[in-house]
């Protein structure tokens, strides 16, 4: 956990001397308008180079379809970020937001409208509702408790899933009957829209799909940095750094939780929703406890604690799945090597690859130190 | 069947899920209580013991992983239960030590959340490191049949018949049994002797402990060791009942974390409480409305949370 005493220095921040170039810098990286702005900018130009451009893509062999993936994981990483990088709380449930998200999404689908827009809307509702009641019940024990009641609650979801609700979800065989329609189809009533398929080319992008994935995502970033600049967001902070504390200052800490638990698992709803939209199926393993602990490896992995540490870490995270791990040398370890590098990371730099490429920068950079915090948001 | 021996049924078949889940939550509930460490890994002692009980007890031929691909697909010393439920908890109490030393005793002054993804890491690694050797296929350990204690013949396996009850496995009186003995004689070490009072003060509150000039490296060093043979002796024993693959670790941590919040963090009486109760609702829902047995021990976690934050027999200063 990197230590973030100092707050970012955001526009209205505490007004420093700041002459040198890297505290501009780092100004300008904070400011909530430029850091949606490098978002748009990295979103566009993420699948050209990921996929297209000449010689770089030719290294990733990375692919369109994974160019999506890489950015729905990213959303649930962001909000996953947003409660144990922010908050403190350590949740092993997520999958329930996720599964129990692209369930609904795939059963609005099948039953009621095949619109991506309304499915993630769907999705997203109803993944909010189901964080309401499991943060009700797990929040009422704190610390570790929290986390093994997530566990467990997201394990009774998985099970809710398989058999007593088999007639809505199809049991172990997962939900296949997702019909996933043109993009703005529910405006087909007004002859003025014309409704596009996801799968129509846009160039430079790759399809619509990835466009309707992109501004998600960059909608779902400006969000968060919203939250986080808050006064919302220095209470989660506030929290984390020391709930006593917080709770002294007259802090009603346990609604604040609550709202932290409920607001990332929105996040994780509108991933969940979108990966149906994307994979137009609904496996039951993604409510599995498994896919907690994939979301919690991404995150840490990548760097607890900034914006851009968890969604580089589901970044690497599906790319060595999906594309390295494709080696046969590999493939039979791979899971076994990255149980292992989580573990080295945990024990050696909890700060993750982030926070590692934030301590070299900060080496080579400036000796200001304790102006050089804020650049992690 | 009589409405009686119906419900002797779901008793017995109901003590007997909730043993297993007694031995390795009362593991997971001391070295909690009294080291403050969340063992996310306890799970993966299971594992280690039921793997061991498999290979000690049987002679197989695996056809998958990559023992056999290396050519030791025949594996296994076929030497009958009984060593089995001496050999593994020895083994997996030297592991338990190993795992206090190195991998718990350099985290407990980091943060909880560090312990947990620590814990939960080498769960992964445990579990994948067997699904290498063995494979991911699932193995049956057949029950023990027929067993020699000295001149004593043991009949282990078969139906017997019980007056009430009925006829039912004679295996499921000896889990009880072995159970119920291993559970009195933690409770003896833990009520009854020095080590079990630093252990109990320590669940109370470690620093004062500590503060009192107690070396507590030791007793902390046993705590684990115990818990984990006891996690590794459930192994053993859950072999008999369930199928062993690589993932039943993470299937039997799951209701024993959650056995450990409803009796309440470093009891005892707790745990077995905790366990039976998760025990008899599953063997009650498997009667009534299978489909909902997993899922009701959930609920009922939920209900007891909610009235009783702490756990049925948790006193309110040791819940954080």
């Amino acid at each position: 956990m990197n230590d973030e005493t100092s707050e970012p220095t955001t526009e209205d921040g505490p007004s420093l001397i700041e002459s040198d170039v890297a505290s501009t810098l780092d100004r300008f990286g904070s400011s909530e308008r430029s850091i949606v702005g490098l978002t748009v900018l990295a979103v566009a130009v993420f699948p050209w180079l990921f996929v297209r451009a000449p010689v770089i893509s030719g290294l990733f062999r990375g692919y369109q379809s994974l160019a999506s993936l890489i950015l729905i994981w990213g959303i649930f990483a962001l909000g996953f970020n947003l409660l144990l990088g922010y908050t403190g709380l350590l949740s092993f449930g997520h999958a329930a937001f996720w599964g129990g998200a692209a369930y609904a999404a795939g059963i609005f689908s099948a039953s009621v409208s095949g619109s991506p827009v309304l499915m993630v809307l769907f999705g997203t509702l109803f993944a909010v509702l189901l964080a309401w009641i499991l943060g009700f019940v797990s929040l009422r024990r704190g610390g570790i408790y929290f986390s093994i009641l997530t566990l467990a609650f997201g394990q009774m979801a998985y099970y809710l899933a398989l058999s007593p609700l088999q007639g809505l979800t199809n049991g172990e065989n997962g939900f296949t009957d997702v019909d996933v329609g043109n993009l703005f189809g529910f405006l087909d009533a007004f002859s003025a829209f014309e409704s596009i398929p996801l799968g129509t080319p846009v160039p430079l992008l790759g399809d619509w799909l990835y466009v309707f994935v992109g501004a998600i995502t960059v909608l779902c970033v400006a969000a968060v940095v919203r939250i986080l600049h808050s006064p919302y967001g220095l209470v989660f902070k506030a929290i984390r750094e020391n709930e006593q504390r917080a709770s002294f200052v007259g802090l009603n800490v346990w609604r604040y939780k609550l709202m932290a638990f409920i607001l990332s698992g929105a996040f994780a709803g509108v991933a969940g929703s979108l990966f149906v939209v994307h994979g137009s199926y609904v496996p039951v393993e993604s409510l599995y406890w498994t896919t907690s602990g994939e979301i919690v490896v991404m995150t840490v992995l990548g760097g607890v604690g900034s914006m851009v540490g968890p969604m580089l870490g589901a970044g690497l995270y599906l790319y060595v799945e999906n594309v390295v791990s494709g080696d046969p040398a590999i493939q039979p370890y791979w899971h076994l090597i990255l149980g292992l590098i989580f573990v080295a990371v945990i024990a050696l730099f909890p700060e993750g690859i982030w926070g590692i490429v934030g301590r070299v920068r900060e080496t080579f950079s400036a000796p200001s130190t304790d102006a050089e915090q804020g650049g992690e948001n | 069947m009589s409405i009686v021996s119906q419900l002797a049924t779901i008793l017995l078949n109901g003590l007997q899920q909730g043993a297993i889940y007694v031995l390795v939550a009362i593991g997971l509930s001391i070295i909690l209580g009294t080291l403050k460490f969340v063992n996310f890994a306890h799970g993966a002692l299971y594992l280690i013991g039921t793997y061991l009980g498999l290979l000690i007890t049987l002679n197989i031929t695996i056809s998958d992983g990559k023992l056999a691909e290396w050519g030791y697909g025949q594996v296994g010393l076929d030497l009958g239960f009984l060593p089995a439920l001496v050999i593994v908890p020895i083994i997996v109490f030297g592991v338990g030590l190993l795992m206090e030393r190195f991998i718990a005793r350099p985290f407990y002054d980091r943060p909880d959340t560090d312990q947990i993804l620590l814990t939960f890491g080498l769960a992964i690694v445990v579990q994948e490191a067997f699904k290498i050797l063995f494979g991911g296929q699932s193995y049956n350990f057949a029950r023990p049949a027929q067993t020699s204690l000295g001149s004593i013949e043991l009949q282990l396996s078969g139906p017997i018949d019980l007056p009430l009850v009925g006829t039912i496995g004679i295996w499921r009186l000896y889990v009880i049994a072995i159970t119920a003995v291993l559970v009195a004689l933690v409770y003896l070490l833990i009520e009854y002797t020095d080590f079990g009072l630093v252990v109990r003060a320590g669940t109370r509150d470690a620093e004062m402990v500590r503060l009192l000039g107690v070396k507590i490296t030791r007793p902390y060093l046993m705590v684990f060791g115990v818990g984990a043979a006891l996690a590794g002796i459930a192994g053993v024993v859950g072999g008999t009942l369930y199928a062993v693959n690589p993932n039943i670790g993470m299937e039997v941590l799951v209701p024993s974390f959650l056995v450990v919040v409803i009796g309440g963090v470093g009891s005892i009486r707790g745990a077995v409480v905790g366990g039976i109760l998760i025990g008899l609702t599953l063997s009650s829902l498997v009667a009534v409305a299978p489909q909902w047995s997993q899922v009701g021990i959930y609920v009922l976690a939920a209900i007891i949370l909610l009235a009783r934050p702490q756990g049925l027999l948790g006193s309110e200063e040791v819940a954080p």
